[in-house]
C-alpha cells in the first residue's frame, strides 16, 4: 500500500506542470541567468581592478578592521581596486562625473556602498564590501572576547594584522583559478537554498491530497482503509524525492555545466541540500495542515517566504548583513539562512563547527515542524469537509 | 432482511444551524435507499457523518452492524462512495485514476487490474481508459468518478448526486450501471434531489428537509401521502373565464389552472377522471390539441409536506 501511493503520488507530481516549474525550472532559470550575469567574474584574465571612492573620514577610521581590510584591496600588485581617498562631496562628484565606479563609505558603524548602475564592477564592489564588512564584524568579536579574556592586553595592531590575514586568505579564492569567484560562489549558494525551500509547495499539495478537509480528493482517500500515517507518510515522501532529485541535479548543474566552484565538499553539499529540502518538505507538511487554502494560495505562500528568505539570506544583496545586524536570530531561524550559511562555512572555514551548527539547526527545525503538523494530523475529524 | 446501516438520533449543527436535526434511519441489505431533498437539507451532512468524515453532535452510527469511526478499517473495506464532486487527479489517465483508488482498497496486482476493467467496463470507459480528464467530456468524467468510487467492489455504495449536470446519454448510462451494481449484490444510498430518478432506481425513499426526515417508504407509499389522485393536463388555444370556471364542477375536481394555452386539473380521487374531462370538452366545443394525465410525483409529495418545491 505504501509503494502504491508513493508510486502514484511521483508519477503525478512529476506530471503537475506548475509544481515542476516553481521545484526545478525556475532555479535553473535562475543558475543560468546568475552565471551570465557573473560571466565577467569567472573569467579572471578579463578582471582589471576598476577606480573607487573611499570616503575617510572619523567613521570610516573608526573601523579599524575594515578601513585595514580595504587598504590590503586596495594595494599591490594583486589589488581588486584602486581606491582613491576623498570626503564624501567629493566622492559623489566624482561617481557623478563617472570617474569612480562607486563609492564606500561609514556612517553609523556600518559600511554602505553608493553606485550608480548595475554592472559587474557594482556588483563586485558592493559584494566584496558587504563580505569584508561582514568578515570585519567577527574579527572585532573575536578581538574583543580574546581581549576580554586577555584581560585588555591584546595589542589593536594585531587585530589588524589578522584582519589583514583573512583578507589575504579570502583574497586567493577570489583571484585563484581553482577557486573563482567566492562572492559569486554565495549567489549559488542562496539559489540552492531556495529551490529547497520551494520544496515546500511539494509536500504541501501531497498533504492536500491525503486530507478531506482540503480537497475532495482527500475525502476520497480519508474513506479509504488505509491508514493516515501511511498516506501521508508515502506522499511526503514522494513530494522529498522529487525535491532532493531536483536539488542533486541543479547542484551539479552548477557544478559541471556552469562551473560554479564548490570546492572539494560535494559531499557535504549535498548532506546539507538533503537536510534541508527536508526542513522544507516538513515546512510545507506544516503550511498544509494548519492552514486550509487552496494549492495555488499556498504555491504563493510558499513563493514568498522563500523570496524574504533569500533576501534575508543575502541572495538581493547586502540585506544579509543588515539582517545579521538589526535581528541576528532571524538567519537563525531562516532555513534558507542556515542552508546559505552551511554552504558558505564549508567554502570558507576549516573548521566544521558552524556546519555541524547549521545542519543542525536544520534538523530541529525540521523536526519541530514534523511535530506540530503530526499534533494536528492526530485523530482529526473535521466540522466541515 | 438484515440491516447494513443504523443510525440513531444523529444530530450535526454548523454554528447555530442545525444541519442534521435527530435523524434516525437504517438501511436494509441490497435495497437502494433514495436521500431526497433540496440543496441544503442535510443529505450530503448526513452521508458524511455516516462516513465518519464529519465530527457530529449526537448520535450512534453502526455500519455492518460495527461503530463507525476513522480507524474502522474493516468496515470501510466494505465501502465505496461516489462524491459529488469530481475527485480525480488530471496527471492520471483514466485507468490510472480508478487503479489508484483502488488500489487503496486491493493489495493484490492481478485482482485489481480485473476490477478496473469490471469498472471501465460498468460505466463505459474501456475505449477511454488512455486519455486524461480534462479530455472528456463532462459526461465521461462523471463516470471517471463512479468507476474511482466502485471499482473495488463494495458491498456498500454511497453515491452523492452522482448525475448532476451530466448529458442524458451518460445519465443512462449511470443509472443503468447503478442497477447493476444492485443486482449484483450491493447494498446503495443513493443522495440526489432528482425525483426522476428516485422513482426509477429506489427501492425505498427517505425525504430530507432541514435536517430532518419528513417522509420515508416506498414510491408508492409515499404518492399515497398526496393528496392528489391525477393531473390532468390539457392544451388550449382560448379559454373563457367562463369556460374556466365551468371544468371546477367536473366531479371530484380539486384545483383548475390555465396559464400559457394550458390548462391543468387536479383531481383530488376517483377512476375515470381523464374520459370525464374529453366529455365535458366535447360537450362545450372547446378545441383541445393535446390531453394527458399524470400520476402524483414524489415533488407533489413534497409540496404537500412542505408547501415548496423540491428544485427551490
Amino acid at each position: 500500500m505504501f509503494f502504491h501511493n508513493y508510486k502514484y503520488a511521483l508519477k503525478t507530481l512529476l506530471k503537475n506542470k506548475a509544481l515542476v516549474f516553481w521545484t526545478l525550472a525556475f532555479p535553473f532559470i535562475l543558475a543560468i541567468f546568475f552565471n551570465l550575469a557573473f560571466a565577467r567574474l569567472h573569467d579572471y584574465d578579463q578582471f582589471e581592478p576598476f577606480d573607487i571612492a573611499i570616503v575617510r573620514d572619523d567613521a570610516y577610521n573608526n573601523e579599524q578592521t575594515f578601513a585595514a581590510a580595504f587598504k590590503t584591496l586596495t594595494s599591490g600588485d594583486e589589488r581588486m581596486f584602486k581606491a582613491k581617498y576623498v570626503d564624501f562631496d567629493e566622492a559623489d562628484k566624482m561617481l557623478d562625473e563617472e570617474k569612480v565606479e562607486g563609492i564606500v563609505y561609514v556612517k553609523d558603524g556600518q559600511a554602505h556602498v553608493k553606485i550608480k548602475g548595475n554592472g559587474t564592477n557594482q556588483t563586485v564592489l558592493k559584494m566584496t564590501t558587504e563580505q569584508v564588512a561582514q568578515m570585519s564584524g567577527m574579527i572585532d568579536d573575536i578581538a574583543d572576547a580574546e581581549q576580554q579574556r586577555a584581560g585588555g592586553t591584546l595589542n589593536l595592531i594585531e587585530v589588524k594584522m589578522k584582519a589583514a590575514e583573512i583578507v589575504q586568505n579570502a583574497q586567493p579564492k577570489i583571484s585563484d583559478d581553482s577557486h573563482v569567484m567566492n562572492v559569486v560562489s554565495i549567489e549559488f549558494f542562496t539559489l540552492i537554498a531556495m529551490a529547497c525551500m520551494q520544496g515546500a509547495m511539494l509536500s504541501s499539495e501531497m498533504l492536500n491530497r491525503c486530507l478531506p478537509n482540503l480537497s475532495h480528493r482527500g475525502k476520497r482517500v480519508a474513506i479509504a482503509p488505509t491508514k493516515k500515517s501511511v498516506v501521508v507518510l508515502s506522499n511526503l515522501l514522494a513530494g522529498y524525492t522529487m525535491l532532493l532529485g531536483s536539488v542533486i541535479l541543479l547542484i551539479l548543474f552548477m557544478r559541471f555545466v556552469l562551473g560554479v566552484d564548490f570546492g572539494d565538499n560535494m559531499g557535504l553539499i549535498m548532506l546539507l541540500a538533503s537536510i534541508g529540502s527536508l526542513t522544507a518538505t516538513m515546512f510545507g507538511m506544516l503550511l498544509a495542515v494548519m492552514f486550509k487554502m487552496s494549492d495555488n494560495a499556498k504555491q504563493v505562500v510558499v513563493l514568498i517566504i522563500t523570496m524574504v528568505g533569500c533576501l534575508f539570506a543575502g541572495m538581493f544583496g547586502g540585506m544579509k548583513i543588515f539582517f545579521d545586524e538589526a535581528c541576528p536570530w532571524m538567519n537563525k531561524i531562516n532555513p534558507v539562512g542556515l542552508i546559505t550559511d552551511g554552504f558558505y562555512s564549508l567554502l570558507y572555514y576549516d573548521d566544521m563547527t558552524r556546519f555541524i551548527v547549521n545542519a543542525l539547526s536544520l534538523v530541529a527545525l525540521a523536526a519541530i515542524f514534523f511535530v506540530l503538523s503530526v499534533r494536528n494530523l492526530r485523530r482529526a475529524r473535521y466540522d466541515s469537509v | 432482511m438484515k440491516n447494513v446501516i443504523e443510525v440513531k438520533h444523529l444530530t450535526k449543527s454548523y454554528k447555530q444551524n442545525k444541519a442534521v436535526d435527530d435523524l434516525s434511519l437504517a438501511v436494509k441489505e441490497g435495497e437502494i435507499l433514495g436521500l431526497l431533498g433540496p440543496n441544503g437539507s442535510g443529505k450530503t451532512t448526513t452521508m458524511n457523518c455516516i462516513l465518519s468524515l464529519l465530527k457530529y453532535d449526537a448520535g450512534d452510527i453502526k455500519i455492518f452492524g460495527k461503530e463507525m469511526a476513522p480507524d474502522a478499517y474493516d468496515t470501510k473495506a466494505k465501502i465505496g462512495v461516489v462524491f459529488q464532486e469530481v475527485a480525480v487527479f488530471d496527471e492520471l489517465t483514466v485507468y490510472g485514476n480508478i487503479d489508484y483508488f483502488c488500489g487503496l482498497y486491493i493489495e493484490d496486482k492481478a485482482t485489481r487490474a480485473q476490477y478496473v476493467e469490471d469498472a471501465l467496463k460498468l460505466v463505459g470507459l474501456e475505449e477511454n481508459k488512455n486519455q486524461y480528464p480534462k479530455q472528456l467530456s463532462g459526461g465521461l468524467l462523471r463516470r471517471l468518478n463512479i468507476a474511482c468510487g466502485i471499482a473495488h467492489k463494495p458491498k456498500l455504495i454511497f453515491l452523492d448526486e452522482p448525475t448532476v449536470a451530466v448529458d442524458p446519454q451518460s445519465r443512462n448510462n449511470i443509472l443503468e450501471g447503478i442497477k447493476k451494481l444492485r443486482d449484483d449484490g450491493a447494498t446503495i444510498i443513493y443522495t440526489t434531489h432528482y425525483m426522476e430518478e428516485v422513482e426509477i432506481l429506489c427501492d425505498r425513499v427517505i425525504i430530507l428537509d432541514h435536517g430532518k426526515i419528513i417522509a420515508e417508504g416506498t414510491n408508492d407509499e409515499l404518492k399515497a401521502l398526496a393528496k392528489i389522485e391525477e393531473k390532468v393536463t390539457v392544451e388550449v388555444a382560448e379559454l373563457s373565464p367562463k369556460q374556466l370556471s365551468g371544468f371546477e364542477k367536473i366531479k371530484n375536481v380539486d384545483s383548475v389552472s390555465y396559464e400559457e394555452g394550458a390548462l391543468k386539473v387536479v383531481f383530488g380521487k376517483g377512476k375515470n377522471n381523464l374520459a370525464e374531462m374529453i366529455e365535458y370538452l366535447k360537450a362545450n366545443r372547446i378545441n383541445y390539441s393535446r390531453i394527458f394525465a399524470e400520476r402524483p410525483t414524489l415533488n407533489d409529495v413534497f409540496l404537500e409536506l412542505t408547501g415548496k418545491e423540491l428544485r427551490d
